[in-house]
Parts: structure tokens; C-alpha cells; sequence
């Protein structure tokens, strides 16, 4: 009686092998390079010249990381490139939720050339504005300083944190706003009451793009902070570090992980409501 | 007109309003804060410390930040630095560079310091580069040329008695040397200096100028002579065919006791000692051995100048740190603790006697320069030599390899 | 969509008319971008037509050089050889993606619940980690000496790979940068294709499946349609991003060994930075914008169509 439905179901099984097969395949392919990276940061020395390597943590170093911290200045760079990081993410957010809003709830003459505006700035070309970027800082005398790696980054940030938050903004009905105003709040007390909480995911999975962008960038950091050494980013001296240490791969990784650390871990903070986020806001989008 | 204004508030307030998170470099009293640019590896820490420390207690009103360079991407350093409001106050940067720097108006002109400093003993090599239209930018600071330093352990239980005289013999000894566990030489793929060497030793060049024009001449069969030769003695360890002399840092390689010889300038023994103390006085020098043994191989005299950026707020400390640096007591102190040669020819005598400079000294009357145009540095920015050997020594027919980065050379030093 | 609705003024706070409000709230976002963006362009533009190098950086005074710059560059064989291969570039990486993601989205959708939680967290951590970070495990990973991959096809029986040096040959280069940034792009594009899939309602398949269709014909007829206007911003979003790609390019490779992974923007920039001849970086620059905007026109001019609409 039981024969034919659990022969069915191992058929089923077989047939859905290679779905799972290829999902494995899938999924080492995305971690192994991450996995590997913190697997090396934790490896000794000894075992990382290994002949065949070894894909397991055998026996665990924390030596890497001590000579990634104690390089020079390790906590320092750290702290600058979180510092700009967050208040242009920060500052993006704050600007990108009023033009959002602008173009989302209400209707306004010019607000065509104006979204158009934001879709081609999105495809600004960055790299070529080093040496613009640089003569402005410098006649303004904003060379060397923290706040113009900010505003850039905010700029740089900027025109995505305003697509993204548009579509998560229109996706949310705005017949629950025009309730809340029969019920006697304002315009702006029913946004905050009733809008924002619903776009909070939508903010973080946006946050998290301009953070990882903001937290990536190199060379304008690398152009304008010429003096100040101690007002380098991360990136900067994770690439004065792989010159430093070459082929010192074990050190290498453990600055890696280190630089990795915080947006993984936002990320892992964030995920759940992130997800949602992104998935509604892309959608949307 | 209204776009800059617009443009200008909209600073000004996003400034205010981000102060909060910028350090602001103080104009505090106190003693005046010079900033000093010094290349990695020029010199050691110790020295550094030394010179600081002395410095500062003879000038009571300069404090001294010094800050240490990597040479990777340092172009674009320099210049950014050059170009600023506020520089740091001295620069040292390397004897093929000088000359860009020089003529592109960013540098103080120092001309009228020259009798002060001794400039008419000044070793061409270094005080030329820094001189245009008859003024001095750039002041010699120290030279130095390529020897070979060697494990002396290793040439002992090899039984080699006396070092090599000849390329051949170079080959042999080195051959006999790349047994067990040892690296008969380390020479990463890129040492692109080394390679100049060879083919000036085999009568090539890097590029030769005819007419007004610069051509790459890697592709001559003289230069593909030294190419092979240099392939052949790069097999003979374990250097990395994609990687030059700092990358790892070959001092630190060395260091760690199983390579035999390398090709540095004798200052490395120093960085080497530093770094592994068990070294010390195992370190051995022997010239780079020409075609004969009549005669060294030639070799690259590298070397450095010291700049003052016309935008350094503190021209006339800055001045002083240069005196001091290129002072008898600094330099013959350099000149003993980094085998380096003085800037003059008058302090020759300082580092007489040892047999790193004994080296060094032969293989300087076969020193030669990269070729002497300002553009020349734009070459060694992308470096297409690197790449060409790093083709070579992984299989890629030379003729073509030399080829291809003989007519990238031309591009460059004709643009 | 219902948004016209709000179009009425709206009781602002404090004495400010509504008919300002708009203005306001954008008012931050057009004098950043005039100021961080629209500036510097054309400052940029400008270097682009004067003489300008390392003297005219430091000194000031760059004397106007009318088209010079330009003719420079059009007449420049290695620009014309550097267009092409950003084509080819964009072209190799945006089909990879596109393809791959298409094929993890639809099996993310076939996966039972556990399993594709598990697909999708490797796939966000791949996406999350710093292009930085990544591109520096990437040369640990195809370093010449102890990489695991050279281990692996040593392994796998091709002996010619035992210290192979993959940054040495200009289409192994070419490879390796493929296939990181097609790793990093993937897991966005994946993600969200799914999230679109996830929005075809169940029904739909069931009734075409009652209908008889096989899984090709579901696919062209009920799939395909409903991703379409997803696909194809996903697919404009990734030309962007290829074609801007620097970082990755400039870690690994410096557009080396010869020019074989010199792109544009790497072209434009080692011009400037390299040779300091800035006023021509500037031109290339300009030059760059101008072929990615005629590459997009149709992407913005559906942007539009789609904004009208609001």
C-alpha cells in the first residue's frame, strides 16, 4: 500500500538532486572566498606555507591580527573611517528622505528634470573627478580634512539613497498618511507617525548600501588627505599594508577580516529587516 | 558667477555643520611642527631616532614629524603634495624623479644655499637632476649602488672560498649554492634596476635618443642578452617572478636565514641586521660581477635629493633640517650606518676602509643612470620593464615581450 | 498610481506656503549636487580643453588649448584598442551576471525553505564583504606560490598550473577580474531577480500548468514577462557598474600586464596620475561619460516614460 507513494517521493528526491547540487555548488562558490580569507587570518604561519592547505582550522593564531592591530595607528584609521563613513551615510539619509518625499508624495513643477537629475548623477564618473575635486578642495581650503572626504562620500552616496528610498516611500500607500490627517495631525506628525516606522527597513537596507560604498572608497581619501597621516582611512593603509607586508598573506587577511568585520557584522544585525527591505524596496524600485 | 557662490555657501554651511568631525590642525604655540617625508628604507629607524632626537635638541623651536613613504604610487603623492596649500616642509624623493619635480615650479629654489652646503663637491649624479636652467631644487642628500650581499655561512659550507668574479662563475657558484633548503639568490622577477645592469653591461640600453627622439631599445639583441641572463640567474631561488625587491621587502627575506645572496644596495645588511640580529657578521659584499673579470658589472647608481615645497609654511626650518641632514656629522654618520655614498666627494673618506664600500666603490666607476629625461619617470610609474620581465621569466618569447615594452617606452618618453 | 491625490497643498508647519514645500525638501539635494557633482564636471570639462600638467597644477595659469586634448586622444590607437576592450569587458561580465543570476533566482525559488535561507545568507555575505577586502583575497587566492586555486588545478591533473602566475598573462589577468567581479555583482542581481519572481502570484503558474505548458513554456510565457521591467533595470544598473569599474581593476592588475585589462576609466586615470598629463585624463574622462550616457539613453528614456506615468 505504502510502496508506490515512497518510491514517488524517492523519484521526487532524485529528481530534485541536481537543484540541490547545484545549490550547494552555489553556496560555497559565494562563501569559500570569505571563508578562506578569515581561515588564513587565523592560521599559523607554518600551516599557511603548507604544501597541500589546509581547509579546516587545525590549530588557531591569533598572531596575525596582533600584527595587523599593533601595524601603526591601526584603532585610529579605524575610528576616522567610521566616523566619515556613518555621518555621510547619515547625512545622505537625512537629505535623501526630504527629496524622496518631494518627488514621491507631491507634485511640483520641475520635479521631472529633477528626478532626471538624480538618475544621471547616479552614473557620475568619480574616478575622473580626483583632480577637479582636488583643486576645488584645495582653494577652499579643504585639503586634509575629514569633513571633505565626508561631503564627497555623501555625494558619492547621494543619488542611490534617493532612488532606493523613492521606491520604498511609493510602495507604502498613502491613504494610511491621509487617514492619520483626518484624525487631525499634520502633514509632517503623520509622516512621522505613521510612514517612517513603515519605512525603517527600507532606511537600513539603504543605510547599508551608501555604508559599504562609503567604507570601500580609496581614492579620493587617498588624493586629499596628504599631510594629516593620521587622518587616513582604512582603505588607505589596508593597501600601504599589503605593500608593507607583501606576501605575508597571514597578516594580509587577519587586516582584511578586520576591515571586513564591521559591515558583516551590520549586516548580520540588520539581515532580517534588511532583507525585507530590499525586497520590497526592489521590487518598487 | 552664481553657481560658485551657490556653490561656495553650500560649503560653507555643510562645513559647519561637519566640523564637528574634522581635527583641526593646530596653529597651537609651542614649537613649530615640521613635517618630513622620508622614503621606506632609506634609512634605518634607529637612525632616524637619532637624528631627531639630536636635532630637536639643538633646535628648540622645530619639532620633528617624520613620516616614512612607501614608494608604490609616491608620483601622485608627491605632486598632490606639491600642489597643496599647506606641504609637508621636506621631501626626499629619488634621484630619477627629481627632475619633474624640479621643473614644474613647486619646489623652492635653493641656489643661493649652495656654497653654504659645499655644493661644488656634490656628486653629479644627484646634485644634475636636481638642477634646471641653473638653479638648484633638489640638494643631494646620499648615493648608493647595487653590490651583492651574500650569507657567508651559505659560501662556507658550499665551499666557495672566494666570491665570483665573472657572470659564469657567478652562475656556478650560485648553482652550487641552490641546494636543500637554501635559495641560491633571491632575485624577484622585477628588479628591474639589476636588469639595467645586465644590458649595460652587455652594451645595451633601457631607451637611446636620436634625433630629439627617445626610443625603447629593450628589443636590441644586446638587451635580450642581458634579459637571458638575468632569467637564468633568477631560476636559481625562489624570488616570485611577479613581485620586485619590496614586495616582500627582500631584506626581510633574507632574514630569515636560507637565502644566500641577494642584489641590494650594502644598506640593506643594516635593515637585515635589524630585523634578525643573528645575522650579524655573516653578511658578506662582493661587486656585481661583470662579463670579465677584469672589469665589474655596470650598475644603476640610485640615490636621493632633498626638496623644499614652495607651499611648506616653515621654508627656513625646513632649511635647517637640510643643512643638518646633509651636515658632515649627519652624513658621515649615514654613510657608516648605511654604507650609502656622501653627497660630496669631499667625505669620501668616512666610509673608507669597509668592505661594503669597498663593494660599492668598484662597482660606482661602472655606475650608470636611467636615461636622463624628464619623462622618464612617467615610465617608471606604470613600469612596462617590470611587466616585460615578468613575461619573460614566465614563458613569454622574449623578442616579442621586448618588443611590446620597448614601443610602450617610446609612447611614453615621446608624449 | 494614486499619488495625484496629494497634489493639493498641504497644511505645512509654521508660515511657510505649500506651494514652497517641495523646494525646500529638494533644496539640499540640488546645491550638494551642484556643488560635489556638477562643479567639479565642469571644472573637469574645462581642464579637458586647456593645457594642463603638473605645472598648471601647482602654479595655476593653464593656457586654453582649444580641441588639442581631444584630437590627442581620437588620433590615439591605444584609445581606439582601449574602447573596444571596455565593450568587450562590460559585455563579458554584464552576460555572465545576468545569466548566472537568472539561474540562481529561479533556483532559489525551486529550494525548500531551509535550503534557500542558507543559499541566500553565502550570497549576501559575498555581497556585503568590502570590494577591498575581496579583491585582496582574490590574489591570495590566485597568488602564484601556495594558491589554493593553482593547488586545486594542479589536483585536478593540469600540472602546467604548479606556480602558475596568473597576473603575468594578460588574458589570464583578464579572467581572474571577471570572475571577481562577477562574484561580487551576482548576489545583488540574484537577490532581487528572486524578489521580483516572488511577486508572480501562484496562480498563474497553476492555471499555465493545467494548461498543459512544459517548464520552457512557463518560463517564456508567465516568468519571463513578469521580470522584464526588473531585468531590465538590473541589467542598467550592472552596465553602469562594469563600465565605472575601477578599484578592482586598479588593486590587481594596474590595467597590466601590457594594457590587456586597461579599461577606460583606468586609461583615464593612469594618464592623469602617471604621466600627470591631466588635461588629457580630463578629455578621456569626458569622453567616457559621453559613450556610457549614449550606451544608457534607452534605460533613461524608460526611467522617464515610467516617471510620466506617476
Amino acid at each position: 500500500m505504502s510502496a508506490a507513494p515512497r518510491s514517488a517521493s524517492r523519484r521526487a528526491r532524485i529528481r530534485r538532486l541536481p537543484l540541490h547540487a547545484a545549490a550547494l555548488l552555489v553556496f560555497v562558490l559565494s562563501v569559500f572566498p570569505v571563508y578562506w580569507m578569515v581561515l588564513t587570518a587565523f592560521k599559523p604561519t607554518r600551516d599557511i606555507q603548507a604544501e597541500t592547505p589546509l581547509f579546516l582550522p587545525v590549530s588557531v593564531t591569533l598572531d596575525h591580527f596582533t600584527t595587523a592591530v599593533g601595524a601603526d595607528g591601526f584603532w585610529l584609521f579605524w575610528r576616522n573611517s567610521l566616523v566619515i563613513t556613518a555621518s555621510s551615510v547619515l547625512l545622505a539619509l537625512i537629505v535623501a528622505l526630504g527629496a524622496a518625499f518631494a518627488v514621491a508624495r507631491l507634485r511640483w513643477k520641475g520635479r521631472r528634470g529633477f528626478i532626471l537629475m538624480v538618475f544621471i548623477a547616479q552614473v557620475a564618473p568619480w574616478e575622473a573627478l580626483l583632480i577637479p575635486m582636488y583643486v576645488i578642495a584645495r582653494d577652499t581650503g579643504m585639503l586634509d580634512r575629514l569633513s571633505m572626504l565626508t561631503l564627497i562620500y555623501f555625494m558619492i552616496t547621494l543619488p542611490f539613497t534617493i532612488v532606493t528610498l523613492r521606491g520604498f516611500l511609493t510602495a507604502i500607500p498613502v491613504e494610511l498618511e491621509e487617514a492619520a490627517q483626518v484624525d487631525g495631525c499634520t502633514r509632517a506628525a503623520a509622516f512621522r507617525r505613521v510612514t517612517l516606522p513603515l519605512l525603517a527597513p527600507g532606511l537600513l537596507a539603504t543605510s547599508l548600501f551608501g555604508f559599504i560604498t562609503a567604507w570601500n572608497e580609496f581614492a579620493f581619501a587617498n588624493m586629499l588627505i596628504i599631510k594629516n597621516q593620521d587622518d587616513r582611512t582604512l582603505p588607505v593603509w589596508l593597501s600601504s599594508f599589503s605593500n608593507v607586508f607583501g606576501t605575508d598573506w597571514g597578516a594580509t587577511m587577519a587586516a582584511s577580516t578586520l576591515f571586513a568585520l564591521p559591515v558583516l557584522v551590520l549586516f548580520l544585525v540588520l539581515q532580517g529587516r534588511v532583507a525585507a527591505g530590499m525586497t520590497s524596496g526592489a521590487v518598487k524600485g | 558667477m552664481k553657481i560658485r557662490f551657490i556653490a561656495g555657501s553650500a560649503a560653507l554651511a555643510a562645513a559647519l555643520a561637519l566640523s564637528a568631525c574634522s581635527s583641526s590642525p593646530g596653529a597651537d604655540a609651542g614649537p613649530e611642527r615640521l613635517t618630513v617625508w622620508i622614503m621606506k628604507d632609506s634609512v634605518t629607524e634607529d637612525f632616524l631616532g637619532r637624528f631627531t632626537q639630536d636635532f630637536e635638541r639643538r633646535h628648540k623651536d622645530i619639532a620633528l614629524d617624520i613620516q616614512i613613504q612607501e614608494w608604490d604610487g609616491i608620483g601622485e603623492k608627491v605632486t598632490a603634495a606639491l600642489a597643496s596649500t599647506d606641504a609637508p616642509d621636506v621631501i626626499e624623493v629619488g634621484n630619477t624623479q627629481v627632475a619633474q619635480y624640479a621643473a614644474s615650479g613647486g619646489v623652492k629654489d635653493l641656489t643661493d644655499r649652495t656654497e653654504e652646503l659645499s655644493g661644488k663637491d656634490w656628486l653629479p649624479g644627484l646634485a644634475e637632476p636636481g638642477r634646471i636652467d641653473g638653479k638648484q631644487y633638489g640638494i643631494p642628500w646620499y648615493a648608493a649602488n647595487r653590490v651583492v650581499l651574500y650569507h657567508k655561512d651559505h659560501f662556507t659550507k658550499a665551499g666557495i672560498t672566494t666570491p665570483p668574479a665573472t657572470q659564469d662563475a657567478w652562475l656556478a657558484d650560485t648553482a652550487k649554492l641552490n641546494k636543500g633548503g637554501i635559495q641560491g639568490i633571491y632575485l624577484p622577477g622585477q628588479n628591474w634596476y639589476t636588469l639595467a645592469g645586465f644590458i649595460w653591461d652587455q652594451g645595451g640600453d633601457l631607451a637611446t635618443r636620436s634625433g630629439g627622439e627617445w626610443k625603447g631599445t629593450l628589443d636590441t639583441p644586446e638587451a635580450l642578452a642581458g634579459m637571458d641572463f638575468y632569467r637564468r640567474l633568477q631560476a636559481l631561488g625562489k624570488g616570485p617572478e611577479d613581485s620586485d625587491e619590496a614586495k616582500p621587502p627582500q631584506a626581510e627575506v633574507f632574514a630569515k636565514g636560507d637565502v644566500a645572496q641577494i642584489i641590494s644596495v650594502p644598506g640593506g645588511a643594516k635593515i637585515i641586521e635589524e630585523s634578525n640580529p643573528a645575522l650579524k657578521g655573516k653578511i658578506g659584499f662582493f661587486p656585481v660581477p661583470g662579463r670579465t673579470s677584469d672589469r665589474p658589472g655596470a650598475v644603476f647608481t640610485g640615490g636621493s635629493d632633498l626638496i623644499v615645497p614652495e607651499a611648506s609654511a616653515h621654508q627656513d626650518a625646513a632649511y635647517e633640517v637640510i643643512k643638518a641632514l646633509t651636515g658632515d656629522t649627519w652624513q658621515t654618520d649615514m654613510a657608516k650606518t648605511m654604507s650609502y655614498v656622501p653627497n660630496r666627494t669631499s667625505l669620501a673618506g668616512a666610509v673608507a676602509g669597509s668592505e661594503s664600500t669597498a663593494a660599492m666603490a668598484a662597482g660606482a666607476a661602472q655606475g650608470r643612470a636611467t636615461p636622463n629625461s624628464p619623462q622618464w619617470a612617467a615610465v617608471e610609474a606604470t613600469n612596462p620593464i617590470k611587466q616585460y620581465m615578468t613575461a619573460v621569466l614566465t614563458g613569454t618569447d622574449p623578442a616579442k615581450a621586448a618588443k611590446n615594452a620597448s614601443d610602450s617606452i617610446t609612447r611614453t618618453l615621446g608624449s | 498610481m494614486s499619488t495625484a491625490g496629494t497634489a493639493r497643498t498641504a497644511p505645512g508647519p509654521g508660515r511657510v506656503p505649500g506651494a514652497l514645500w517641495p523646494y525646500l525638501l529638494i533644496a539640499p539635494t540640488v546645491l550638494g549636487t551642484a556643488y560635489l557633482l556638477a562643479y567639479p564636471l565642469v571644472r573637469n570639462l574645462v581642464i579637458s580643453f586647456q593645457t594642463y600638467g603638473m605645472g598648471e597644477l601647482i602654479r595655476g595659469g593653464a593656457p586654453f588649448a582649444g580641441l588639442a586634448n581631444y584630437r590627442e586622444i581620437l588620433a590615439d590607437p591605444v584609445f581606439w584598442e582601449v574602447v573596444r576592450r571596455t565593450f568587450w569587458w562590460t559585455a563579458v561580465n554584464v552576460v555572465l551576471i545576468m545569466v548566472l543570476a537568472t539561474l540562481v533566482a529561479l533556483m532559489l525559488q525551486q529550494l525548500g525553505r531551509r535550503t534557500r535561507l542558507l543559499v541566500m545568507s553565502g550570497l549576501v555575505l559575498a555581497w556585503a564583504s568590502p570590494v577591498i577586502a575581496t579583491t585582496t583575497v582574490f590574489q591570495w587566492l590566485f597568488s602564484s606560490r601556495l594558491g589554493v586555486v593553482n593547488w586545486l588545478l594542479v589536483r585536478l591533473g593540469f600540472d602546467s598550473y604548479e606556480n602558475y602566475s596568473w597576473f603575468a598573462d594578460g588574458s589570464a589577468t583578464f579572467a581572474v577580474l571577471v570572475l571577481l567581479v562577477v562574484w561580487q555583482s551576482v548576489p545583488f542581481a540574484a537577490i532581487t531577480l528572486h524578489a521580483a519572481l516572488l511577486t508572480v502570484p501562484a496562480e498563474l503558474y497553476e492555471s499555465a500548468r493545467l494548461d498543459g505548458a512544459g517548464a520552457a513554456r512557463i518560463f517564456r510565457s508567465v516568468t519571463l514577462p513578469v521580470l522584464r521591467p526588473l531585468f531590465a533595470l538590473v541589467l542598467c544598473l550592472e552596465v553602469i557598474w562594469v563600465f565605472r569599474c575601477f578599484a578592482q581593476i586598479w588593486a590587481i592588475s594596474k590595467g597590466g600586464p601590457g594594457d590587456a585589462t586597461t579599461t577606460l576609466p583606468v586609461y583615464a586615470y593612469r594618464i592623469a596620475q602617471s604621466l600627470h598629463r591631466y588635461d588629457l585624463g580630463a578629455a578621456a574622462s569626458t569622453l567616457t561619460v559621453l559613450l556610457l550616457v549614449g550606451v544608457l539613453v534607452v534605460y533613461f528614456r524608460q526611467m522617464f516614460r515610467q516617471e510620466g506615468e506617476l
